[in-house]
């Protein structure tokens, strides 16, 4: 089967049962996606099919198929001298210094694009709700929460 | 990855420094063993040139520095970074001794391979204290060797030449540490243009003064962040090999389970099945992916005795504290386990915590790759250095033979040992003759791992009528935590667990008599290491009884604390810096200041790892449920590396303590633990994590520990503003409103 992942079309073996998450990590070698939980929970392996937050542990891959699968591998813009320029996402991010281990960060930011594409504005609170469903065992709560107020600061 | 296993040659040098040739030739790498006793501290010389003969030294030096004639200066760092910025706060110590640009710093994780990893491993907040004098030496020695190269080259006496940003400038030049400008040459240059052997200086380098200090102090970018926000930082979950292999492996149905007989069944007809290991203790199989070795393990035909099915009323009595029994760890003045100060009130009461999991979000994974001379073996672990010699005896294999790559950890919290992972890739990977990963499942995690032990205290007290207290005992019990990994024989002489009574010793001089005794129990489930180990537990037990007679006393809590911290002993004193980080947080969170309605404060202290650290909390009740609004915490680690770092490492500890303190728990049902994942185990999310602000203090000129020492407090703090706000004292974690 086919499946586009970060613009690309990949010819992937069709395994029944198949998850996406490990498609992507094992098949396609795009580790950046992490896995936690193995139960859609604490949104390491958060994706974006069709643009859309996913957790890909729980994903099967036929689920995907003719649809566009993002990871955070994307995120960043390769430039002209070959260095990669930072998504504001990640960029907030780093300007933060927000994390730690950053197993979950993967997650937390693709989650985080996926919220500001659909609420560009958002008030603390709204960053509270979209992202008080994954999970970061560093406690990077505070930090997340402003790198994602600022990401929304900086594209406005 | 970086996989290239060239073995340096390292030799002898004056003062017992190694000197060794840089990576891509032509440069210089210093090293220095620090496994080895500081009289025999070596230091080889093995130029390019050939000059000097190689020297075989067992132990190759465990830092290095090594410089590129392109002026990049490299750390082998053997400290592993698990997120709490170690990579970064080392570097920085070695690049301001050293005099290097920051910009043209690359740190590298050192392996067995390209030097070894410390023994001690990375644990018990003490990395940065433990390696502050070793890499303020190499470095030193390093740049007082290009000074008196730059001497020789630009024709100038040494006392005339300063080092800056990578560079040596003669004093007056106005070099400022870029391009080839008169009377400067960078370190690249003086060691392309080095001619005879490089020679370690006759005497110990002075050190540079703390006032000159323009990157130890300062809040650096963590070095380890872009890789990790582009999604190509490599943990041990992440490594790949060509033509590796996935496995699993069969686990027992309890905790006391254990294999009575295996068979194959009809595991190798299963999908993607390329072996099978069906031995007396231990069973798995490796397939083309992970997916198919976990379907296929259910294919093993295996006859379990799941033993006894343990309950949860089993472990309680267990855990209880006897007249007598444990180990005196504490006995100041004329402690006993009644308190006996004389006249006044005696006052009683009963703490506890319960088992907890480290849910660090990357699950244990090693990846395997066994060869006919040696085994090598990328794992996640806080200990490289026991991980080698636990899967050498495991395998039957000498140390020498295993090349183990500790890799960055998704998170460790003392849970990232990594033997019993990296043993089970490398059986499966000897059976298949491929390289073969195994990564645990969250569900192996919370059942086939080790928890944090559960607690009971006993705290007693005599308030005298001057509202002082006379005398304090603390008698304490725990399951195992250091004792678990070490051999019988040693826990029977030290007769208490180290790690269990952490924190657990009372902490306030200026109490006259003091006493702590702690028990420790074997329970049939393992427990161990836990960020902080016994701290948590301890000072939530110790702050809230504190807290307790305060209001007894009827004495401002941070007042109470204060009259029993003895002023005046000293500005490096533990009291003197429990009282300054005690009015540091209090101050900070406008202790003194009343609160809307509906809102209420308490504090908590302890030291730990050489440090101190206070915190008030701020919070109220809303719908039934404890809210934690804003968390204070002051906090006095000696030296400060890197500010932010300080604070990103307190922030985290708060959250992940009010995360004990006010979600985790688990308890043993049948013989299992009564989670499988984080349906039945929630950890705190953003939701419920509070406003932090963290104040920095600085005592003396050495650095201490910063990330074990804030989870202390946290959970008595917010107790005690539980307390302050409902009258219910809560001496049960997590805290539960009645």
């Amino acid at each position: 089967m086919k499946l586009n992942v970060n613009g690309k079309d990949f010819e992937i073996k069709n395994r029944p049962g198949s998850v996406l998450l490990w498609v992507l990590r094992d098949e396609l070698g795009l580790t950046g996606t992490k896995v936690g939980c193995g139960a859609g929970i604490c949104g390491s392996c958060t994706v974006h099919v069709d643009g859309v937050d996913t957790r890909s542990c729980v994903t099967p891959v036929t689920q995907v198929e003719g649809k566009r699968v993002t990871t955070i591998e994307s995120l960043a813009q390769p430039q002209a001298d070959g260095t990669l320029k930072l998504h504001p996402v990640q960029q907030a991010w780093l300007d933060e210094q927000v994390p730690q281990c950053s197993w979950c960060q993967s997650g937390q930011m693709m989650t985080a694009v996926a919220f500001l594409a659909e609420n560009p504005h958002p008030s603390e609170e709204q960053v509270v709700d979209a992202m008080s469903n994954n999970y970061c065992r560093c406690g990077c709560y505070t930090r997340i929460k402003r790198a994602v107020l600022k990401a929304a600061e900086v594209a406005a | 990855m970086a996989t290239e296993n060239k073995k340096r040659r390292w030799r002898l040098s004056r003062r017992g420094f190694l000197i060794g040739a840089g990576v891509l030739g032509g440069g210089i790498a210093l090293g220095y063993g620090v496994g080895l006793p500081a009289a025999r501290l070596k230091i080889a010389e093995v130029m390019d040139s050939g000059i000097g003969q190689p020297v075989n030294i067992d132990k190759g030096p465990l830092v290095w520095i090594d410089i590129a004639p392109d002026n990049g200066t490299t750390f082998y760092i053997p400290k592993i970074e698990m997120g709490q910025g170690i990579h970064t706060a080392l570097a920085q110590i070695l690049a301001e001794e050293l005099g290097a640009d920051w910009q043209q710093v690359h740190v590298i994780q050192a392996d067995t391979v390209r030097g070894p990893v410390d023994s001690a491993g990375t644990t018990g907040s003490q990395s940065v204290s433990s390696m502050w004098p070793v890499l303020r030496d190499i470095a030193a020695n390093l740049r007082e060797m290009l000074r008196a190269e730059a001497a020789r080259q630009l024709g100038k006496p040494v006392a005339q030449l300063k080092v800056m940003k990578g560079f040596v400038l003669v004093d007056g030049a106005s070099g400022t540490g870029a391009g080839s400008a008169e009377g400067q040459i960078s370190f690249g240059e003086l060691i392309q243009n080095k001619q005879g052997a490089w020679e370690v200086p006759k005497d110990k380098p002075v050190l540079k003064p703390m006032s000159e200090f323009d990157i130890v102090g300062q809040s650096m970018q963590r070095v380890d962040l872009f890789d990790k926000l582009t999604g190509q930082a490599i943990y041990a979950y992440d490594v790949r090999l060509p033509n590796m292999a996935y496995g699993a492996v069969a686990r027992p149905p309890t905790f006391a389970g254990k294999l009575r007989s295996a068979a194959k069944g009809t595991a190798e007809e299963q999908p993607g099945v390329i072996k099978v290991v069906a031995e007396p203790d231990f069973a798995g199989v490796v397939a083309e992916t992970r997916q198919q070795a976990a379907a296929a393990v259910t294919s093993l035909a295996l006859d379990w005795d799941a033993g006894k099915l343990w309950q949860q009323a089993e472990i309680e009595q267990m855990l209880e504290i006897k007249d007598g029994a444990g180990t005196v760890i504490q006995n100041d003045g004329t402690g006993t386990a009644m308190p006996s100060g004389g006249a006044g009130q005696m006052i009683e009461a009963h703490y506890s915590s319960p088992f907890a999991a480290h849910a660090h979000l990357e699950p244990q994974a090693a990846l395997a790759d066994w060869q006919p001379d040696k085994l090598r073996l990328w794992a996640g672990t806080q200990m490289p250095a026991l991980t080698r010699g636990d899967v050498a005896k495991a395998m039957g294999l000498k140390e020498e033979q295993i090349e183990v790559m500790p890799t960055y950890l998704g998170g460790g919290f003392g849970r990232k040992y990594g033997s019993d992972v990296a043993i089970s890739a490398a059986r499966l990977s000897r059976a298949a003759g491929r390289p073969v990963h195994v990564a645990w499942t969250r569900k192996e995690e919370f059942q086939n791992g080790y928890l944090r032990p559960p607690t009971r205290h006993i705290l007693r007290a005599t308030l005298g009528v001057d509202g002082r207290i006379s005398s304090m005992t603390h008698l304490q019990s725990s399951g195992e935590v250091a004792n678990s990994f070490l051999p019988a024989a040693m826990t029977a002489v030290m007769g208490s667990d180290f790690g269990a009574w952490r924190g657990a010793r009372l902490h306030y001089d200026g109490i006259p008599n003091r006493y702590t005794r702690a028990q420790v129990a074997s329970l049939p489930i393992r427990t161990g290491w836990w960020r902080g180990l016994g701290l948590l537990a301890n000072v939530f037990a110790i702050e809230t009884f504190v807290d307790e007679l305060a209001h007894a006393a009827k004495v401002d809590p941070l007042e109470f604390r204060l009259q029993h911290l003895p002023a005046g002993a000293g500005p490096d004193s533990t009291s003197e810096r429990l009282r300054n980080v005690l009015m540091g947080a209090a101050k900070q969170a406008g202790w003194d200041t009343p609160l809307p309605q509906g809102r209420a404060r308490g504090i908590a202290c302890c030291t730990d790892a050489g440090t101190t650290v206070a915190q008030v909390a701020e919070v109220s009740v809303e719908g039934g449920k404890i809210r934690v609004h804003k968390v204070v915490s002051a906090i006095d680690p000696g030296l400060i590396i890197n500010p932010d770092g300080v604070k990103a490492q307190t922030e985290g500890a708060i959250t992940m303590g009010l995360s004990s303190t006010l979600f985790e728990e688990t308890r043993i049902e049948n013989g299992r633990v009564s989670a499988d994942n984080f349906d039945a185990y929630p950890l705190i999310t953003m939701r419920d994590t509070p406003e932090i602000e963290v104040v920095l203090l600085q005592t003396g000129l050495e650095p201490h520990g910063v990330g074990e020492p804030p989870i202390g407090p946290i959970a008595a703090a917010v107790g005690n503003a539980v307390f302050a706000l409902t009258g219910q004292r809560l001496r049960t974690l997590p805290l539960k409103l009645a």
